[in-house]
């Protein structure tokens, strides 16, 4: 059962022609056809129900406009994208959290922004905070939390979205050891519920500990697509 | 800007649209609280400034217009008049810059979180909305101490509030649209607002209007706010009740907001790549 399916998309960005279009260019109007930039080229691959599947690539080959094509925010050019169940994104972690407010205000607002139902986050509340382990610190505001409190808020708040794909941009990155750890076997147990994972990274091993398969990008193409350790392997020595 | 096929919303998509909107009103909740939170928690006198800011243009226009070029020759009860108007227009003015900075503001959150969103504008008008019934204090107040005449027909009140709210949510929802790809709106919004303020009879009185031709009076009174600022002053100033007046705002009104919820809407899935 496919958990995701991507079938030749493609994404271009006219950054001249209309990424910011201004009047004068309006006006203008002379098309910069050669300034187009391709993000995504034709890329196709398929997320088994339960898999945790890796991308990797250089800055720019178009790893990010890959998952927001996967969260939906942005429309490809042509190609189609399936997605079964609901996505929770755990990219850019914090999104949606206003600093001025509290903690617990904030809990709710980054669930609510990310699609949980006020019941939802009734009902999760009180674990959200403690798998943080921000008991002390949730009524104050969010300004005066560390950044890596933050983080582990965003990353509490995302373990509970009730989604079947959940797409995971560095984040694992977050906290200090003992709760990089603990968010690691949490992303585990969460693949052993056959949840599905895509996971975007330069963090090689931790890619290689956790996914199953690897596509490596390149330019908006599809390099490679395999075994983990094999396609980290040729990325690696490609890098040399 | 292309738009594809797929984005035009049939009947059935502009179903699901809504309650997708709907599943989502706690979400707006949360939003619109939080920005007020946020707002009264960042300057010292928080919302005041809500009424200080209308109150103090008001003042400036006051000292020009009502007591250098005594502007109460031309208008009865000038101080309420003017008031009445800078808070109406101050709160299409709000709207409008909201609607302006709306997707820059929340860029990290429309990248990465698929949601209706129109959500933004709502919330935007809303917090626009809860500062003018804030500010509106200040206009009773104004209109208690100079006596104008106030009447039972101050129960036109709250409907021209939701004739002006569902104006400037399509303002809003239209400045939000256009300036996403066209930045240099931005930088004219200020300009075209400010002449627009001008054109409304807020600081010159009515009877300027005497003896112009008729072209230009009807072109004054064509314009959306003259309507609705001549609305606010039947509920606060026992103004004569004109219904073409009532019959242009509400024209307005539901035409600014269909065409800027469908234009808003339909540059959904292109808003992300202008970020």
């Amino acid at each position: 059962m496919k958990a995701v399916e991507v079938d030749n998309v493609v994404v271009r960005f006219r950054p001249l022609a209309d990424g910011t279009p201004t009047l004068r260019r309006i006006v203008a109007a002379a098309p910069h056809k050669r300034d187009e930039v391709v993000a995504l080229d034709g890329v196709t691959f398929s997320v088994e129900r339960g898999e945790a599947f890796g991308v990797i690539g250089r800055n720019g080959a178009g790893k990010s406009t890959l998952m927001r094509i996967l969260a939906r925010t942005l429309r490809p050019d042509s190609g189609s994208v399936r997605i079964s169940g609901e996505t929770s994104t755990l990219l850019q972690l914090g999104v949606g959290f206003n600093p001025q407010l509290s903690g617990r205000k904030n809990v709710y607002l980054g669930a609510l922004a990310m699609g949980m139902t006020r019941a939802e986050v009734d009902s999760h509340y009180e674990a959200i905070v403690t798998f943080a382990e921000l008991e002390d610190a949730i009524d104050r505001p969010l300004k005066t939390f560390s950044s890596g409190m933050t983080a582990r808020l965003a990353f509490s708040i995302s373990m509970f979205m009730r989604a079947s794909v959940f797409l995971v941009d560095e984040v694992l990155a977050v906290g200090d050891d003992h709760f990089k750890r603990k968010s690691m076997d949490a992303m585990r147990q969460m693949l052993d519920e056959a949840g599905t994972i895509v996971f975007v990274s330069h963090a090689l091993g931790q890619v290689r500990n956790i996914c199953d398969r690897v596509m490596w990008l390149e330019n908006g193409r599809v390099k490679e697509i395999g075994p983990a350790a094999d396609v980290i392997d040729a990325y690696k020595a490609s890098e040399e | 800007m292309t738009l594809t096929a797929d984005q035009k919303p049939s009947l059935w998509g502009w179903r699901r649209y809504v309650s997708d909107l709907w599943g989502r009103k706690d979400f707006a909740v949360f939003l619109i609280q939080g920005n007020l939170t946020a707002r009264n928690s960042s300057t010292a006198l928080g919302l005041m400034w809500w009424i200080l800011n209308p109150l103090l243009s008001a003042a400036v226009y006051y000292v020009v217009f009502g007591l250098i070029l005594e502007g109460h020759r031309a208008q009865d009860f000038f101080l309420t008049y003017l008031v009445v108007g800078v808070f109406a227009f101050q709160y299409t003015t709000a709207s409008m810059n909201g609607g302006a900075n709306l997707i820059q503001q929340n860029s990290r959150l429309l990248v990465n979180v698929r949601f209706p969103r129109l959500i933004l504008p709502i919330a935007a008008v809303a917090e626009s909305l809860a500062g003018f019934l804030t500010s509106l204090v200040a206009v009773f107040a104004v209109v208690l101490i100079q006596g104008a005449p106030i009447s039972a027909k101050i129960l036109w009140l709250p409907v021209v509030i939701v004739i002006q709210t569902i104006f400037v949510l399509g303002l809003s929802a239209l400045t939000a649209r256009w300036v996403v790809p066209i930045r240099d709106l931005g930088n004219l919004i200020p300009h075209i607002t400010r002449f627009w303020f001008y054109l409304t009879p807020i600081i010159w009185g009515l009877s300027f209007l005497e003896g112009k031709p008729q072209w230009v009076v009807t072109l004054i009174e064509l314009n959306p706010m003259y309507a609705i600022v001549q609305l606010y002053r039947v509920a606060f100033m026992d103004f004569p009740f004109v219904m073409q007046d009532l019959v242009t705002a509400v024209t307005w009104a539901f035409a600014t907001c269909i065409l800027g919820i469908a234009s808003f809407t339909r540059s959904e899935g292109t808003m992300v790549r202008h970020l």
